[in-house]
């Protein structure tokens, strides 16, 4: 287990360096620079810019001086926002989109999992035709599309709920609802294979032989053993949690990250749109990470063997 | 005569598929007595896993259905009963054991955990209670540093050991009768010898009865008191070990003998019975071997045989027992064979069981 | 056990020997089907994946033909025709049905602008005929789907081919470089390509072309490594077939429906992440018109001209829709093992 944790880890970093290093040269290929605005400046002027950000150096001591930088959390200054520090600009609005991707992972997790089990357990019955329909949409229906459905059939025509902004719960709930779809369905779906997998399987027949009740079965057998295979779609869902915030706080007006980054694309601001952009990489990565250690966890066949399965 | 444990009586079971109703078993009739073991033996698809597991109501329902016959246990019908009447028989009175024990242990959960399991469903006992008992087990099935054991998990495990936790597993609860679905198939053959003098060994001990489903006729010859050889969904011929190996009369049997590989028979052919079996979605007017009996008679694709009797103890559904059919003897390679397996009992010093 | 007195009557004519011709009972009397005629008889009878090629054979049959019926184009502005509301002939008088011509209040905006055309799905605010955008939008969400199952079966199936076929260093080195590039979110990758080229459909399909791949690259690998080892294979490369024969005759015929069914994934997918680009402004950029963009354009005026929203939104989610279960259908056609 050690071996295997040590070894995924050392994969984290060197997809973290990669990425970093990427986003550097990317950098460096980029048009605009802090003087984009400034064409009236004197030559000395500019060179005192450059300077202040260390441009003046050749290029590989500019990113020894940038993974140097990093290490230290410092993701350089924004080009547009009255040069504030990048790193500050993430963590001013990182709260609504943890709150709101929480809140959608937690949703999203508890629905598909009843989902996928009753559809699994009711096999072939309408119970299960339903969940495999509702999954079939979730997935196909684009985030941005079912927000913008949600925003004017249930905020703007039947007024239940604010249309957009973030002052309280209560301005969470759609864009909760919008980006906790794609969640219900790929869990559910795949809930529902795993179950199904694990029903027919020799050691459900075992269970049954000794004379435990079919909720017992369930219970105890059947869903803890494809719960443990759901953990592996964890990772991959952080992806699309993170695809689905940028355009539902768009939608919504949710002052997050999401919305910042896109704004930031659209304003050309190189520095905030790399930054963004490395921390969501190591926050997946690290989620990537998370989800093997605790599928080594709950797995004692990795737990105990120490290898990847 | 012994006690009958257990009587089956004209069992059918049907499997409702896509394309209509498959006759997994067609009319299986049969006893089972105390401290015996019964071999059911028969080709894959001839139905005896089908009649082992509809023993438990362990079939899934649908597309299996128990469309007549009871399974009388205990003064009660266990065709008849709720499912959670079925339940407190399951595991606690009949146990069963099944074939593959790579995957017939839960993989998440230990070994001490999977067999408490079994006794605090049944038994009411303290979960301590139920560890001691549970580790009393483990040492009974040949499992050493049970205590150890107990807390690991079933990759942990070779598959000899697996599935000596499996029938401590169907032990738990002292069961009347144990059923063993092709138990050493999945086993290496030293381990299956290991395996097969457990069951002997338990059985000696706590005095249930067996049903063994093999399709080795060599476990069978080992293992078994009686046996059932079972074709198409029914049961052909029936009879003590001795009876079926030195005076089989069923040609499906004699073809299944004749089968058999064998050291000192270097000189001939390994004999297979021609074609394969008839499928159960049609099942052929009148006796479904006729198309593979080198000894079909005009009858057999008309009438199904009734069972006739041989001795007390054995019976054969073959229209060659009837008193106008022609006299015919078994072929040479099985007379050989019968006179074989007499020299061997004779060398062993023993009398024929029975 | 039965009585034998019933049968006493048997006439003895009835027990003559009647052994049986063994030859004739080897018979296979059901008609045999190949793989791909038994995978199609599946396909058919799953009535979801039935309406899902309908579905795509119609709308991709309207990206074709609209935009060349209609004597607009996708970029005519026309501002005294601007924001009008969807109207079609015929059904402009079942008033139930949003096509009548009027706006949210009820003003039939047609007669009060004195516009005597039909714009079946209405105006956008410059005066561009949506009916012509959308379907034209749905150009573009077909070419990229198109794109992205070629660039799967170009350079995944070699990929994955080749690490799978020679194994050893080969394939450690290539699946390193996969497991990095796996690494970095597919859409932060599309993301950094788009910002150092400009945004349009060529930065797309590059970004593409680079990420795109890796998840039909290891299925191949899998596959390849799986049946590389199978006896039959062995078998066949003992008795001297040739590299050809073998890569020919019986890896490829293994993997086409492992392959088949991961196209027929990628496509939706790829459809649904241009329409997302495009949708916070990353790909197709105005004039032209892409299915995301036109419901970002039509979300601005939600409240006064939600038809701009969803009418487009509504064509996106049918053509996911469409695709995703026709792969659905394909992948349980195809493999049985996996239908559940």
């Amino acid at each position: 287990m050690a071996r295997y944790t040590l070894q995924r880890f050392v994969y984290m970093i060197i997809t973290l360096f990669i990425i970093a290093t990427l986003t550097f040269f990317l950098m460096k290929l980029l048009p605009g620079s802090p003087l984009q605005n400034q064409e009236k400046l004197t030559p000395e002027q500019k060179a005192l810019i450059l300077k202040e950000y260390g441009l003046d150096k050749p290029v590989p001591v500019q990113y020894i001086q940038y993974l140097g930088n990093l290490l230290k959390g410092d993701l350089g200054v924004s080009f547009q926002y009255d040069n504030r520090p990048v790193a500050e600009l993430i963590s001013d609005r990182i709260g609504p989109s943890a709150q709101l991707g929480f809140q959608a992972i937690v949703f999203g997790t508890i629905v598909g999992l009843i989902l996928g089990i009753v559809a699994a357990i009711r096999h072939n019955h309408w119970e299960d035709y339903t969940a495999t329909v509702i999954a079939v949409l979730g997935a196909s229906i684009p985030s941005f599309v079912l927000g913008g459905f949600l925003q004017y059939f249930i905020a703007v025509k039947l007024q239940w709920l604010p249309v957009a902004f973030w002052e309280g719960f209560k301005y969470t709930i759609l864009p909760t609802l919008a980006l906790s779809v794609g969640v219900i369905a790929s869990i559910a779906r795949f809930m529902r294979t795993e179950m199904l997998e694990v029903l027919s399987s020799d050691y459900i027949l075992t269970a049954r032989a000794k004379g435990i009740s079919q909720a017992g079965v369930i219970i105890k057998h059947a869903i803890r053993n494809s719960l443990i295979p759901v953990i592996t779609i964890l990772g991959p869902m952080t992806v699309n949690l993170m695809t689905g915030t940028l355009v539902i706080e768009k939608l919504f007006a949710v002052p997050g990250l999401g919305e910042q980054f896109v704004r930031s694309i659209e304003l050309n601001d190189y520095p905030v749109i790399m930054g963004t952009t490395l921390f969501y990489s190591a926050l997946l990565i690290l989620a990537v990470f998370i989800v093997d250690v605790l599928y080594g966890v709950v797995d004692p066949r990795i737990r105990l063997a120490g290898g990847k399965k | 005569m012994v006690e009958k444990i257990l009587q089956v009586n004209d069992l059918h079971i049907s499997f409702d598929i896509h394309a209509g109703e498959v006759q997994a078993v067609r009319g299986v009739t049969f006893d089972l007595y105390k401290g015996e073991t019964l071999a059911i033996v028969g080709e894959s698809g001839s139905g005896k896993s089908v009649t082992s597991k509809a023993l438990m109501r362990l079939l899934p329902t649908p597309p299996s259905r128990i469309k007549q016959g009871e399974i009388l246990f205990e003064g009660k019908d266990l065709t008849k009963l709720s499912e959670k009447d079925m339940q407190s028989i399951r595991g606690a009175k009949i146990s069963m054991i099944f074939q593959d024990p790579m995957t017939s242990l839960n993989p998440t959960m230990t070994i001490g955990k999977q067999i408490m399991e079994a006794i605090l469903k049944h038994q009411k006992l303290s979960k301590d209670e139920a560890r001691k008992r549970a580790i009393e087990l483990l040492q009974l099935v040949g499992i050493k540093n049970a205590e150890l054991r107990m807390k690991q998990y079933p990759h942990q495990f070779s598959g000899g050991m697996r599935q000596r936790v499996v029938i401590a597993i169907a032990l738990a609860c002292n069961p009347k009768i144990l059923i063993a679905d092709e138990p050493t198939t999945a086993l290496d053959v030293t381990i299956q010898a290991q395996i097969l003098e457990l069951m002997k060994d338990i059985q000696k001990k706590l005095g249930m009865s067996i049903i063994f489903i093999t399709h080795d006729l060599g476990v069978v010859a080992n293992m078994a008191d009686r046996v059932a050889v079972m074709y198409a969904g029914k049961i052909v011929e029936i009879g003590t070990v001795d009876e079926i190996f030195y005076n089989p009369k069923h040609p499906y049997t004699w073809g299944l003998l004749a089968s058999m590989p064998s050291l000192d028979h270097k000189d001939t052919e390994l004999y297979s019975i021609p074609g394969s079996p008839p499928d159960l979605l049609n099942p052929p007017k009148g006796d479904a071997f006729a198309p593979r009996n080198p000894y079909a008679l005009k009858i057999d694709y008309e009438l199904e045989p009734p069972m006739f009797q041989v001795s007390d103890t054995h019976y054969a559904a073959t229209w060659l027992l009837h008193e106008m059919a022609p006299k015919v003897e078994p072929p040479a390679v099985v007379r050989e064979r019968m006179k074989r397996f007499a020299d061997i009992v004779a060398r062993k010093g023993g009398k024929p069981r029975g | 056990m039965m009585a034998k007195q019933q049968y006493e009557q048997l006439s003895p004519e009835w027990f003559q020997p009647a052994p049986p011709n063994v030859g004739e009972q080897e018979k296979i009397n059901r008609p045999s089907l190949t793989f791909w005629q038994d995978a199609w008889l599946r396909l058919r009878e799953n009535k979801a994946a039935i309406v899902g090629l309908v579905m795509i054979i119609i709308l991709t049959l309207m990206a074709i033909i609209a935009p060349m019926a209609s004597d607009r184009t996708y970029k005519d502005q026309n501002l005294r025709h601007a924001k009008l509301p969807p109207k079609i002939p015929v059904l402009e008088h079942i008033h139930w049905l949003p096509f009548d011509g009027r706006d949210a209040n009820g003003v039939d905006v047609y007669k009060q602008r004195g516009v005597k055309e039909y714009y079946w799905f209405g105006t956008d605010d410059l005066g561009r005929d949506l009916w012509v955008r959308t379907w034209y939008g749905t150009r573009i969400s077909l070419y990229i789907g198109l794109l992205a199952a070629l660039i799967d079966l170009l350079i995944g199936i070699a990929y994955g081919g080749i690490s799978g076929y020679y194994g050893g260093r080969v394939d450690n080195v290539m699946q390193r470089i996969i497991e990095i590039l796996n690494g970095i979110p597919y859409l932060i990758m599309v993301i950094l390509f788009i910002l150092i080229f400009e945004p349009g459909i060529i930065s797309i399909t590059l970004a593409m072309v680079i990420t795109g791949w890796t998840t039909m690259a290891r299925i191949v690998r899998g596959q390849v490594l799986k049946l590389k080892n199978m006896e039959y294979v062995l078998a066949a490369r003992t008795l001297g077939a040739p590299t050809s024969r073998l890569i020919f005759k019986h890896l490829i015929p293994n993997v086409i429906g492992p392959i088949i069914i991961t196209t027929m994934f990628t496509i939706p997918s790829a459809i649904f992440t241009e329409a997302f680009l495009s949708f916070i402004g990353l790909g197709i950029r105005p004039p032209e018109a892409s299915l995301g963009s036109l419901v970002n354009d039509g979300y601005k005026s939600i409240q006064t001209y939600p038809h701009l929203m969803i009418i487009p939104a509504v064509v996106i989610s049918l053509l996911i829709l469409s695709f995703n279960l026709v792969a659905d259908g394909i992948r349980d056609a195809l493999d049985p093992k996996m239908r559940k």
